[in-house]
């Protein structure tokens, strides 16, 4: 059985065709303004790349914040049960599912089916979310993909307190003024990143292993941070950024 | 002002050190209880001590703990392992900071020891009543809860009555947990001392009178911790008369607490524990001394209505009622303005402390009374007391500029 | 729908609601709370009318609450001072939490009602001074009103009111039984106009409109759609319609609440015999507890379970509004009792005006596809 997902996420569209156990592609763009024609757009475009015709599959199942928006769907699934699902895909060992994306984060416990057992989102405010990361890229001047590694080489993080993002971009500021590496400064910002997320972690209790998905777990750096925080490991699949996606064509099998 | 001036001024205080021992002393105390077979009360820090020292029960203040969490700066990390546990971040940070360290025995001392019973008086908030509640099923002991009626424009004959009544159940209470009686002399005794140590202690915020100023408010929050603690002793009374004299010897001196003391400001609220320091330089940095402060001066505000000294426990009720922060804003004006007038400010700095919604929310209309009757002005910075996660230090800055701008203008 | 215009009507627009009562002569007092004794206000020939927070922005009302109270507290106080609550005699403030004890102050000084009174009810209600408090209060109350208001209230005025009052809940109370058994007979936005509307209403209409109401619902054939969801809804106020509306296109169906502007408002009658003021007086000190005031340490947790077991309900979802400390400390226990027993449950902080309905679908939609 061939099935789609598509995940219309606050920033990124994301698509994976499913054959039976096999993920034949995935694909990944930006939502842009029109949540409908980012889903037809990054679907045909992916068919395209397959070389595979509409009709060929089956089933389609959407997700994330536009997922109302994806009319030509057969069902419309909330991304924090496709990770799971797709988390539980990857891994049917995973027990915790952490997923950080660009306006939320989320933490889902599964039970040893796959299905989730308890979750925990952000409120609103963008405290440990892949916004907070943007603002403080922008702060440093520096490129986002470069945190990661560069926060690797730091000896010793920068304490940033406060929670609110935009007390932490003046704190960030300041440690520039006064000189301090931007190595450290940026390792402070993903451990501040990952004791926001870590709280909301234990607040659903962390059972392990621990996966975790969408686009910041491409951040070697809050990763670390995170995995320090938590005392734990922390499994990250290539297939990180499309987990939803993949989740929602994992979900399309079974409807 | 000469060199020799400015050496004089700004010194250490004799009475830190004592001050260091005496509560090492009482926490070892109250944490080796266990062995000596005293019990141990919780008691929240406007509660009715007096009749617990009458009965040698160790009274036990969370929030002085919690101040002393903050002063470490281990706030941060028990308010995240209490939102941990489900407590909001917007909770009270002595509560969240307290109710995590129960759980990891963690802050500057290992944690509280045990309770036996808990004692709540609800005149400084509803949040004690339920932080309380949490504790009394986590440790799973009595719970007494003093109700004191919130005196919005006078305390009424009904709540008069009601609190009569409750401090009689107080006693019925404390006599069941230990079992014996209290002795009525033995409380007189501890009440007179009581009232001795507050005067003591008005006496010596008094001497900021005097220009300039022997302590700050700085010092005050230091020096209070034995007023909530062991208010009812002859410790409490040696110590304050000994620390009066440093005062009174300082002001003959001519010994100020700041180096150069050029304007004189009232503090509003509890202290920001974490800041203490940064605090206190950056406004001396301004020759800016926080001469005086609402907070501290609570301790002593039931001498307004302690009617019938020869009798403590049926007159405490009125005293314990109405504190400062269980009466309404217009009555706080009137307080705030009698310290303005009282201390000779030149401003007004008021900590709105997201932690104590008592204490900061009607702040803005008591910030305008004084605009209005006194036309000085005043700066409010913004924190939780013990979680330093909300407190923005180069906003707080910005703030503070300003305002000592103002006030230099004005001159 | 349209047969319960009347209370879609008065929900939905209070202030022509009101001001329609106000024509026809009728003096009106505003409350906050559920602890509010409107029995005596109504004796005393005046309406009370529970007060919301405003639809509009706030601004006026920041220039004297801090950002870190609560919508509820914030919105009130700004439609008083912005002269939307103008058709008010006055207000009454019962003994509520921190936040409300100071917005009473700030009331008190910056606005110009011809008629104001603190209620100081008692905060523990589990012992026999505070019993002998309440009644001491009330009676205080009525006085003050008496005086006040220039009117005199008898014992006959007061055990009619009881009479009234006592309808109305059981009739809530009735309709939320029906809704337990049949939740298809009438929609969560049915409910919440009744519920509130019941808070605004004319209290005399209500007591006879609600039985009708009832004979309309008991006509209905209940359907046999068993898919949905079972929920109980727990905090402190819902002014929310849309949240009935979001959890039922989620595939849920709120079957009972423990909510100041749900059961708690209702549950408990007051007692016919004797004193009446000695009857209203334990009415409030038996009624269900709010988290602001004290019982027992376990008290709201036993109830919760309790009415999760009765009515069968499949999950709990708190609806906790930001700021709101008495009830932010409860959670955690409540939440370790759900735990206990199994009961999933889901916490969701709500502020006036809501959040983005997209989050609250996820969060809803994901909680309905766990149970």
């Amino acid at each position: 059985m061939i099935t789609a997902g598509i995940d219309i996420g606050s920033i990124t569209a994301k698509a994976v065709v499913l054959s039976d156990d096999r993920m034949l592609g995935s694909k990944v763009a930006f939502s842009g303004y029109n949540a409908q024609q980012a889903g037809k757009g990054i679907f045909d475009d992916l068919l395209k790349e397959l070389e595979m015709d509409a009709s060929s599959i089956e089933k389609i199942v959407s997700t994330g914040y536009g997922r109302n928006s994806v009319t030509f769907a057969d069902k419309a699934i909330t991304e924090i049960i496709c990770h799971g699902a797709g988390a539980y895909y990857l891994n049917p060992e995973v027990r915790t599912v952490i997923d950080v994306g660009g306006q939320d984060s989320k933490v889902l416990t599964i039970h040893s089916n796959g299905t989730v057992k308890d979750f925990a989102m952000n409120d609103k405010c963008a405290a440990g979310t892949g916004r907070f990361l943007e603002v403080m890229a922008r702060a440093m001047e520096s490129d986002l993909d470069d945190f990661g590694p560069l926060s690797l080489r730091s000896g010793s993080p920068s304490k940033i307190s406060s929670i609110c993002t935009v007390f932490a971009e003046s704190e960030v500021i300041s440690l520039i003024a006064k000189g301090e590496s931007r190595e450290n400064i940026i390792a402070g910002i993903h451990e501040s990143v990952a004791s926001r997320i870590s709280s909301m972690a234990r607040r659903v209790g962390v059972k392990e292993p621990v996966m975790m998905t969408g686009g910041v777990a491409r951040n070697i750096g809050v990763v670390r941070a995170l995995e320090r925080a938590l005392g734990v490991s922390i499994e990250v699949s290539e297939f990180a950024q499309v987990n939803g996606a993949l989740g929602a064509a994992v979900m399309a099998v079974n409807l | 002002m000469t060199d020799t001036d400015k050496e004089k001024h700004g010194k250490k205080m004799q009475s830190d050190g004592k001050m260091q021992k005496i509560m090492t002393g009482y926490y070892i105390d109250a944490k080796t209880a266990g062995e000596t077979g005293k019990k141990v009360a919780w008691i929240t820090s406007g509660g009715p001590v007096e009749p617990l020292i009458a009965m040698d029960i160790i009274p036990v203040y969370p929030e002085n703990h919690g101040a002393m969490i903050g002063a470490s700066k281990m706030g941060a990390d028990l308010c995240q392992k209490a939102e941990e546990m489900g407590y909001s971040g917007d909770l009270c940070s002595y509560a969240r900071a307290d109710i995590a360290c129960s759980v990891v025995d963690g802050g500057p001392i290992g944690g509280l020891p045990r309770p036996d019973m808990l004692v709540c008086c609800n005149n400084i908030c509803g949040t004690v009543m339920k932080w309380y509640e949490v504790q009394a099923r986590y440790y799973n002991v009595p719970l007494f809860i003093l109700d004191t009626p919130f005196s919005h424009t006078k305390y009424t004959d009904e709540a008069k009555r009601y609190v009569q009544r409750q401090v009689e159940e107080y006693v019925t209470f404390l006599e069941g947990v230990c079992k014996k009686r209290l002795d009525r002399d033995r409380m007189e005794e501890v009440g007179r001392l009581s009232v001795e140590a507050q005067r003591l202690w008005q006496a010596v915020l008094d001497t900021a009178m005097n220009k300039p100023s022997p302590m700050t408010c700085f010092d005050a929050f230091f020096h209070l911790a034995l007023i909530v603690t062991l208010r009812g002793t002859q410790t409490a009374v040696d110590y304050y008369r000994s620390l009066l004299e440093e005062m009174e010897q300082r002001v003959a001196d001519g010994i100020g607490a700041i180096p150069n003391e050029k304007y004189r400001l009232l503090w509003d609220n509890l202290p920001i524990w974490y800041r203490l320091k940064w605090l206190s330089q950056k406004f001396a940095a301004h020759d800016a001394c926080l001469v005086a402060d609402t907070y501290t001066s609570a301790w002593c505000m039931s001498l307004r209505y302690m009617t019938d000294e020869g009798n403590f426990l049926d007159s405490m009720g009125e005293g314990y009622a109405r504190a400062y922060l269980n009466i309404g804003v217009d009555e706080m004006i009137k307080i705030v303005l009698e310290m303005v007038d009282k201390y000779d400010v030149d401003g007004f700095v008021m900590h709105s402390n997201r932690s104590c919604k008592p204490y900061s929310l009607g702040q803005y209309d008591i910030q305008r009374a004084v605009q209005k009757e006194r036309g000085i002005p005043s700066v409010i910075i913004e924190s939780h007391m013990v979680d330093e996660r909300s407190f923005s230090e180069s906003q707080t800055e910005t703030r503070i500029d300003a305002f000592m701008e103002m006030i230099g203008q004005k001159r | 729908m349209e047969k319960l215009s009347d209370f879609y009507e008065a929900a939905l627009d209070t202030e022509k609601y009101i001001r329609n009562l106000k024509v026809k002569g009728k003096r009106i007092m505003g409350y906050m709370c559920s602890y509010t004794p409107e029995e005596i206000i109504l004796a005393a020939g005046i309406h009370p009318l529970r007060l919301f927070s405003t639809k509009g922005t706030i601004s006026l009302a920041d220039a004297h609450l801090q950002a870190y109270s609560c919508s509820l507290a914030r919105g009130v106080l700004e439609d008083a001072l912005a002269g939307r609550l103008d058709f008010l005699d006055g207000a009454v403030f019962p003994h509520t939490c921190d936040t409300i004890q100071r917005l009473s102050d700030i009331w008190r000084l910056n606005t110009r009602f011809a008629f104001f009174a603190d209620v100081v009810l008692p905060v523990k209600l589990d012992t026999e001074s505070a019993r002998q408090y309440m009644e001491d209060v009330l009676r205080k109350f009525k006085g003050d009103l008496e005086v006040g208001m220039d009117v005199r209230i008898t014992d006959a005025a007061l055990k009619q009111s009881i009479d009234t009052y006592n309808r109305i809940r059981s009739s809530l109370n009735t309709i939320y039984e029906l809704r337990s058994a049949n939740p298809d007979i009438l929609t969560g936005s049915d409910l919440y106009a009744i519920v509130k509307g019941s808070m605004i209403m004319d209290r005399e209409y209500l007591a006879k409109r609600l039985p009708e109401v009832i004979e309309m619902f008991k006509e209905r054939t209940p359907s046999t759609d068993t898919e949905k969801k079972r929920i109980i809804l727990t905090g402190s106020i819902c002014d929310q319609p849309d949240i009935y509306t979001v959890f039922e296109k989620a595939g849920g169906v709120v079957v009972w609440d423990d909510l100041c502007t749900g059961s708690r408002y209702f549950e408990g009658l007051v007692g016919t015999g004797g004193d009446p003021i000695a009857s209203i007086a334990n009415r409030y000190i038996e009624r269900p507890v709010c988290p602001a005031k004290h019982t027992s340490n376990t008290a709201r947790g036993e109830r919760l379970l309790e009415a999760v077991r009765k009515h069968n309900a499949q999950g709990v979802v708190f609806l906790l509004m930001k700021f709101c400390d008495p009830h932010d400390f409860d959670y955690p226990y409540l939440k370790e009792f759900l735990d206990r027993d199994n009961i999933p449950s889901m916490l969701l902080q709500i502020e006036d005006p809501l959040q983005s309905e997209g989050q609250l679908l996820t969060r809803f939609e994901t909680f309905i596809h766990m149970l």
